[in-house]
């Protein structure tokens, strides 16, 4: 289906007026989530800014038009895991359980919790939008921020250049932990964004992970109207590379024949303004080498065929 | 036709969530609880049961994916002790503020620090404010019996709050006991399957739970839980007398009371330590000595109007407590149960004694003796009488 048709034939699932900021590349998301997976969904957003935007709202004066409910910080998996395994005991299997969850609930008070329904196989789409922060709390580094972001809790001071560490590469470690379908998305290329939601709607063999890219104009400080291309250029650099992974193999969804420099990503985020040429160069090199992995990866996918 | 087996208390809470049908289990291991979960999945490897089981990687979990299945409407059960509760307490707390009913085993351990696998109360003790509700079991009859009267107490539409069954770790987890397994057609009739109405995930029937509630609203939801826990208390005592009318075997609803009616002092217990008070008030009794007892059966919601009932004929009673209230240097029961007096104008000279803490064991010896304090404190009342450790 042409990609006008989805969106002309499915139905928006969230209520206008959701009190995310303009530009919020989450709130996109969780739209278009929405659309490709339809009303047979029973929804989980933990405390985040999508929950504190109002979606999980009142009954039909704000929200969502699916079944929707706030697990805690961190229980999320678990929490969803239980739902699911009532729905497949009901014999009900086309009820999709599915999470929407912030980066901060996912990789960090989360994790444990998502490892273990990973490891168990529990048939949930879980889907990250990572902000690279607790946005909803005030901009604090979570394990998913990048280096050198200035947020509240890694200020920028006469001796802080912000956080310190690289970003976590939680798509990878969801891939590792063999998880059934592994997916990274970013609200920039649709048709890639829609074709692997649409793929997650029917796995029935274990745990979906989908992790979106989610630029945050309020934390990273960026212009709102921004928001799409700041997503494109993550891809066009390399930062994010759009790949999925099933059956024990990577592939990629889309190559960036030409990669641009992450300067020009960098650049045009106000938390990375502090950023010297040598701490740039250092987060180019980071990317170098993660993009590297990555291309083994997609290229060991023949030898390591089961 | 009921069986007669001989089962240690971890085994009888498993046969008891058996008998009750879950849809859904999830449980952790830990000393000394690992036994009950053990025995629920050698049931369903073996078809016995037909429950799902969801082997979690903690007890976070394990409260998250039971209260996940509640919110789709299954029925389910889990177990732990100390550690593990301290570790679920977030999703612990909201599994009665949501109004989910469940039934939950404790096998009671003392809470580290120090470092301890032991029987104690502290950690249901610890939890008493968290909105379930809390029966105290005195044997393993008890045990199964009560799981089953759980499940019918908290799927009530009056109530709707999860069941914490508490029995003591060791001392009745790992004994081993003639306990009598009614029959499953029986345990159907008094337990139909539940019935999911007020609050349930479905796309059929689209709801937002919990969106974020604004004070006046969620002062409304604080008021009728406590009101629908005021509620149990009747309830508790009326599903008490149907299993009896089922099963033969009645336990006194919120509390029991042993030798009461012309009693001078009461001793007053809570769990195991129930059986050694019974034996030192025969003692008592054979040297003619009244002292009577009183076993507190639901320590949540507290059975005030009941505790004041039967201590209405003594003259001083002694609390005998396996857990502390760090702030009131005394046991915590006994705080409980001064509240009750309290709340009527009513003082009684009364001593609050703690043993059995960390494993430690109460014996006959500690309950004469305790006995003996209070026969001597009728005889010499005051108001102000210091802690008493049997240790
Ligand atoms: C156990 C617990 N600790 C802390 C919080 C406070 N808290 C609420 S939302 C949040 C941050 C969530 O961050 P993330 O998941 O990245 O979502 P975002 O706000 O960025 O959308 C925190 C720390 C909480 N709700 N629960
Ligand atoms: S702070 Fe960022 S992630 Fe949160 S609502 Fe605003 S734009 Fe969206």
């Amino acid at each position: 289906m042409k990609l006008s048709d989805v969106f002309w034939e499915t139905e928006d699932l969230v209520s206008p007026g959701l009190s995310a900021c303009p530009g919020c590349a989450a709130e996109l998301s969780l739209r278009t989530v929405l659309r490709i997976l339809g009303p047979d969904t029973i929804l989980g957003i933990p405390p985040g800014c999508m929950a504190g935007a109002g979606a999980v709202g009142w009954n039909r004066l704000s929200g969502v038009k699916v079944p929707v409910t706030i697990p805690l910080l961190d229980n999320t998996a678990s929490l969803l895991s239980g739902i699911r395994r009532y729905y497949l005991r009901q014999g009900r299997k086309n009820v999709k359980v599915v999470a929407f969850a912030g980066d901060g609930a996912t990789a960090d008070a989360g994790f444990q919790a998502l490892s273990g329904a990973a490891e168990r196989g529990e048939n949930i789409i879980y889907i990250c939008y990572d902000n690279e922060g607790y946005m909803n709390t005030g901009f604090q580094r979570s394990s998913t921020t990048s280096k050198g972001s200035n947020t509240s809790t890694t200020p920028v001071g006469q001796l802080s250049q912000g956080k310190t560490q690289h970003k976590k590469d939680m798509p990878l470690l969801m891939a590792l932990h063999d998880a059934a379908y592994v997916a990274t998305i970013s609200p920039a290329y649709t048709q890639d964004f829609v074709s692997k939601v649409e793929k997650a709607a029917v796995v029935r063999n274990g745990l979906v992970y989908l992790h979106v890219f989610s630029p945050c104009p309020t934390g990273w400080h960026f212009p709102p109207e921004d928001t799409i291309s700041i997503a494109r250029l993550a891809v066009q650099t390399n930062f994010f590379p759009l790949w999925e992974y099933e059956n024990g193999r990577f592939r990629q969804t889309l190559a960036v024949s030409q990669p641009k420099p992450l300067a020009e990503l960098i650049r045009r985020l106000g938390k990375f303004h502090h950023l010297t040429e040598a701490e740039i160069a250092d987060m180019q090199d980071w990317v170098n080498h993660k993009t590297e992995l990555l291309t083994r990866l997609f290229a060991a996918r023949e030898d390591l065929a089961p | 036709m009921a069986r007669i087996e001989a089962l240690t208390g971890n085994e009888s809470a498993a046969r008891g969530a058996a008998l009750c049908r879950p849809d859904i289990i999830a449980a952790y291991p830990i000393t000394p609880q690992s036994s009950v979960v053990e025995n629920l999945a050698r049931m369903r490897a073996n078809g016995e049961i037909d429950a799902e089981m969801v082997e979690v990687e903690s007890e976070h979990s394990a409260m998250s994916v039971v209260q996940g299945a509640a919110l789709a409407g299954a029925r389910t059960f889990t177990a732990t002790s100390a550690q593990g509760l301290a570790l679920m307490y977030e999703p612990y707390f909201r599994m009665s503020t949501l109004r989910l009913p469940m039934v939950m085993a404790l096998a009671g351990r003392e809470m580290t620090s120090p470092e301890t696998i032991w029987g104690g109360q502290q950690d249901s003790i610890s939890v008493r404010e968290a909105g379930w509700i809390q029966f105290y079991v005195e044997d393993n009859q008890e045990i199964l019996d009560i799981i089953i009267q759980g499940y019918k107490v908290a799927e009530n539409e009056q109530v709707l709050l999860p069941v914490n069954v508490c029995y003591d770790g060791f001392y009745l987890s790992h004994l081993i006991e003639r306990v009598e397994i009614p029959d499953q057609e029986l345990v159907d009739q008094f337990l139909p399957p539940r019935r999911a109405e007020h609050v349930i995930l479905d796309p059929q029937r689209p709801m937002a739970v919990d969106p974020m509630t604004p004070g006046h609203l969620l002062m409304k939801y604080r008021r009728d839980h406590l009101e629908a826990m005021q509620a149990a208390l009747a309830v508790i005592d009326a599903v008490d007398a149907e299993f009896g009318r089922f099963f033969g075997r009645r336990y006194g609803g919120t509390i029991e009371t042993y030798r009461l009616d012309d009693a001078e002092v009461a001793l007053i217990t809570i769990g195991s330590t129930t059986g050694a008070g019974k034996e030192a008030v025969d003692h008592c009794r054979a040297q003619g000595k009244k002292v009577g007892l009183i076993k507190v059966r639901v320590l949540r919601p507290f059975p005030e109007q009941r505790i004041r009932q039967a201590l209405r004929n003594v003259r001083a009673f002694g609390v005998i407590d396996r857990s502390v209230s760090f702030g009131w240097n005394t046991g915590a029961l006994y705080q409980e149960v001064l509240a009750a007096l309290g709340r009527s104008g009513w003082a009684l000279p009364s001593i609050s004694f703690i043993g059995g803490l960390g494993g430690a064991d109460i014996t006959l010896d500690h309950m004469l003796a305790a006995a003996e304090q209070v026969l001597a404190l009728a005889e010499n009342p005051r108001y102000d009488s210091p802690t008493i450790w049997l240790d």
